[in-house]
């Protein structure tokens, strides 16, 4: 465990080296953030929907803050895999699958606490219908932290999953587009899942990608009333468990049969 | 003119060689369908729960949608030199080659790179375009086919430029500068919906720094039928020119900023 966990603390260190690179981003976020609010609004004012507009706005700037904790990908390992040098991560006594998955959960979790406090400080200046609207209750706050995490750790399990294929692919583009695109709309980057279709609501809530953001936020919105917040947490905590074992036995099979590249 | 067959001959040759690898070509490209795909599906699942923004129907705002694409994605395919290589070049001071070469430093970046995956996306844009035609019920004539063409020409100058500034910043930072992100991608964003969605600021900056509003919007909605801000016709067949001149503009400056350009060495 120990080992896994200074994994974890080196790359955690390493992800915020590049403060200057981080402060672009978060202005390009917020920017993105703005023009997304302004849309919503101008498509509000001509039809109002039931649920109350601050709620979309909140669902944005949380979309937005937590942006890096969906699309961020360990390039480092994709070149080990095409390159060889995987071979020096094999010598290690450790399990690979537990070795990358702390790397990641270090990158994601840092990436996106890094970027997220400045940009939910500046979305909770903003003036009413523009920012951020404080969470339901403080239950809720609680809930949807709690939540996060367990989305953090299902998007990593999701993030092993591409890595494994990419062992047997040794291109990762094919897969990795693939998947980041799912991600994209599924997980309510391109438009809130709030704002799909009612009738579609029972089924893309249920894929593994609303686990991520989506759940969370709604918790933090008050969508999800606190009643049912057990049965949230549960449905997250079992698609992890579920994408996790997926991903340790890809890992161990493609593992075995990885043919080591380079000369 | 030998320097646009030159280009022609570079952009052959590229797009030959990325087809050299035909399974990876197709899954990139269909990858690349998907995406924008999605994009358009945010865009009719918006339209389903609210039905119009503003003054804008359903179709109207496919067109809009489809010009965007259509006009963005044929920038990223053919200037990928700008859009995409240029930054690296810089970073790993490989922009030196094309310095000894008796060619522009421009023309010879822009003869680097292509990317025909953005073919799907720009087929995505085409049907968007085509649907929101339809469903708007434009009565096509030869004026109206010359204005959208010339549009989508202008347009692609205009995102060309606008990429321009992110390599002039680049020449003098070597690192890429994710902030000029804004104006391109950003730009894409918010302007494949017309820009009287949002507000003053947001507005102007689309209209006087990035005017995606002059060379996209104005007539676009002279072609529907609803003329924004009481302009007259010859208006909008003047504004588009905007973008060719903000690119005279950028290119002028990456002149100036070449002069600054120092090797990052090897």
């Amino acid at each position: 465990m120990k080992a896994y966990y200074a994994v974890f603390r080196l790359r955690r260190r390493m992800e915020t080296q590049y403060r200057a690179a981080a402060v672009g981003g978060i202005v390009c976020q917020i920017f993105f953030g703005l023009v997304l609010i302004a849309l919503y609004r101008a498509l509000y004012e001509g039809r109002p929907q039931s649920m109350p507009f601050s709620s979309i706005s909140t669902y944005v700037w949380l979309q937005q803050a937590f942006f890096r904790m969906l699309l961020a990908s360990d390039a480092e390992l994709m070149d080990k895999v095409r390159t060889g040098g995987i071979a020096y991560d094999l010598c290690r006594p450790v399990s690979l699958y537990g070795f990358y998955y702390a790397r990641i959960l270090a990158q994601k979790l840092m990436g996106s606490l890094l970027r997220a406090a400045p940009m939910l400080l500046f979305s909770a200046l903003l003036p009413a219908g523009w920012g951020i609207a404080p969470p339901s209750s403080p239950a809720a706050l609680l809930c949807s932290a709690g939540a996060w995490l367990i989305g953090l750790c299902c998007v990593s399990a999701l993030e092993n999953i591409t890595m494994a294929c990419t062992m047997r692919t040794l291109d990762p583009r094919g897969m990795q587009a693939m998947m980041n695109l799912l991600m994209m709309i599924l997980a309510g980057n391109v438009l809130p899942l709030t704002l799909f279709p009612d009738s579609w609501q029972p089924v893309i809530t249920a894929l593994p990608y609303a686990q991520l953001l989506d759940a969370p936020i709604r918790l933090y919105t008050g969508e999800y009333a606190l009643s049912r917040a057990g049965w949230i947490v549960l449905r997250q905590a079992g698609w992890t468990a579920v994408l996790t074992a997926l991903g340790y036995v890809l890992w161990k099979r493609h593992q075995k049969r990885l043919v080591l590249q380079g000369g | 003119m030998n320097t646009i067959r030159l280009y022609c001959k570079s952009m052959a040759m590229l797009i030959r060689s990325q087809l050299q690898y035909p399974a990876s070509f197709l899954l990139q490209t269909l990858a690349q369908l998907i995406m924008e795909g999605g994009e358009l599906l945010a865009v009719i699942l918006l339209v389903r729960r609210f039905d119009h923004l503003n003054q804008w129907t359903p179709g109207n705002l496919y067109f809009f949608f489809g010009l965007m694409s259509v006009s963005f994605y044929l920038t990223e395919c053919f200037g990928r030199g700008i859009t995409g290589a240029f930054p690296s070049m810089v970073r790993t001071g490989q922009l030196d080659t094309l310095l000894v070469r008796p060619r522009g430093v421009l023309t010879q970046a822009l003869c680097t790179a292509a990317d025909p995956r953005r073919i799907a996306c720009i087929a995505v844009g085409l049907v968007s375009l085509f649907r929101g035609s339809v469903l708007s019920g434009i009565s096509w004539s030869v004026p109206l086919l010359l204005l959208l063409a010339e549009s989508i020409f202008c347009s692609f100058w205009l995102i060309l430029g606008l990429f321009l500034i992110e390599a002039i910043l680049c020449i003098y930072s070597v690192k890429s500068v994710e902030l000029a992100n804004t104006l391109t991608y950003g730009g894409r964003s918010a302007c494949q919906y017309p820009v009287d969605t949002y507000p003053r600021p947001l507005r102007v900056l689309f209209t006087v720094a990035a005017p995606f509003a002059l060379v996209m919007h104005i007539p676009a909605a002279f072609i529907l039928g609803k003329p924004v801000w009481n302009l007259p016709a010859w208006a909008a067949y003047v504004t588009p020119l905007a973008g060719i001149v903000l690119f005279a503009v950028m290119y002028l400056l990456f002149q100036a900023a070449m002069r600054h350009y120092r090797s990052t060495g090897s």
